[in-house]
């Protein structure tokens, strides 16, 4: 789908087209599901979030602004949203395993390679990938369980000051590879 | 501002940009960014990463049930999530509805207004006409004619006992919406007494008004119809259409 497409496609789905909005679920339903089943580690509640994420879509898509960045990833800002709202309210907390995140998954996105902004995104996970494991998880924790420093150093059993340390160091991490693209 | 000028709070630009920072030291950061130009461009940059990690966890097909659970879901979310805009159907259909209500019973109030119209007029033809026939039986009656010009004549049908008279006139000029016909007793005297106004009636040729007077016919030597203004007037001021003598 290029930029234009999806433009038109998105101001149909403001106008209650629901053939638009299945195209672009088609086009972006792994990718939400993805991060819900993430964030929320549980297949049901994963489904229920990205129905709640699409919906919200259907319903609001008119709030979507091109000029101020890409369709995506306001997209999965919601879905985000959607899924930590959903994990504080099922208060629960998931383990730290990524069985969900096969390698190979990436496969199923068609002509990643042809939009440099996918690509970044691609190259991005395997920069996560890359971090250290204490750099990972308190990735994990703060940006994929919504935890505060706080909350994750009671989690973890870190001290808070080594929880700042190691997040700031994983971000700044991140920031050098996002950089480099 | 160099950035080692204002630790802690580029310290912790990072945690903020992913929602992670507590919230006291985030108000904190917040108010530093209200003034600080190179924090906010700092943060924009740890934005942009946070916001790339949205997309750095590899994507899930969900199953094909949930796309058609969604698409039956569609049309009642359009409905409970768009209030406004069935809020504004709502209001446009119930505006219509009252504007068309309203047109209609202006319409009829009009129709009605017009019917109750005729119907006086028609009331009004009806005692004329019964007067006339009334007046035309009596054997008292007084039948004098009225010569204005060619095309304007009638007769004053005049029954002094009974204190009646009708004007039957052809052809009587219509007026202009500000002006009427005004019927004048003239007595002995030369002073003239008004008995009531009229006006023709467009696309009738024949015009007939009865007078009922409280006055005594006896006591008046004749009748005038003048022009004057909508309403009438106290005293003739306007041009004479006739003038008779009974």
């Amino acid at each position: 789908m290029n930029d234009l497409n999806e433009s038109e496609l998105i101001a149909q789905v403001a106008q209650g087209n629901e053939r638009a909005f299945l195209e672009i679920y088609d086009c972006y339903a792994s990718r939400v599901h993805g991060l819900t089943l993430h964030i929320l580690r549980d297949p049901m509640l994963a489904e229920e979030a990205t129905q709640d994420t699409f919906l919200k879509l259907w319903s609001r898509s008119n709030q979507y602004l091109a000029e101020r960045g890409p369709f995506l990833p306001w997209l999965l800002t919601i879905a985000r949203r959607v899924a930590l709202d959903r994990l504080r309210l099922e208060a629960r907390r998931p383990a730290l395993s990524d069985s969900n995140d096969p390698d190979d998954a990436w496969l199923t996105i068609p002509d990643l390679e042809s939009m440099e902004e996918e690509s970044r995104w691609r190259s991005m996970y395997f920069a996560v990938q890359s971090l250290s494991p204490d750099h990972r998880k308190v990735i994990e924790l703060a940006y994929y369980q919504g935890l505060s420093q706080s909350e994750i150093a009671e989690v973890l059993g870190w001290p808070l000051g080594t929880v700042k340390t190691r997040l700031h160091s994983a971000m700044e991490k991140l920031r050098e590879h996002w950089n480099e693209k | 501002m160099a950035q080692n000028e204002h630790p802690p709070f580029i310290e912790n630009i990072p945690a903020y940009a992913v929602g992670a920072l507590d919230a006291e030291d985030s108000a904190a950061l917040e108010s530093h960014l209200k003034t600080c130009v190179s924090c906010r461009t700092e943060l924009a940059e740890y934005r942009a990463v946070s916001e790339s990690l949205l997309t750095a966890v590899a994507p899930k097909q969900p199953s094909a049930a949930l796309r058609k659970r969604l698409q039956s879901r569609l049309p009642s979310a359009q409905k409970t999530i768009r209030p406004r805009l069935n809020w504004s159907i709502g209001r446009v259909a119930v505006g219509a509805a009252f504007t068309l209500l309203l047109a209609l019973s202006v319409y009829s109030i009009l129709q009605v207004r017009a019917l109750q119209l005729q119907q006086a007029q028609l009331t009004r033809q009806i005692q004329t006409s019964q007067t006339v026939l009334a007046l035309l039986s009596y054997p008292s009656t007084q039948n004098v004619p009225i010569n204005v010009n060619e095309s304007v004549s009638g007769t004053l049908l005049l029954d002094k006992d009974r204190n009646i008279a009708t004007i039957v006139v052809w052809n009587m000029p219509l007026l202009q919406k500000d002006q009427t016909y005004q019927i004048w007793l003239i007595d002995p005297q030369g002073d003239r007494t008004s008995v009531g106004i009229f006006r023709p009636d467009p696309g009738q040729s024949l015009t007939t008004t009865s007078i009922t007077s409280t006055n005594n016919l006896s006591d008046f030597v004749g009748i005038g119809v003048t022009v004057e203004p909508a309403g009438g007037s106290d005293h003739p001021t306007g041009s004479r259409i006739f003038k008779v003598d009974f």
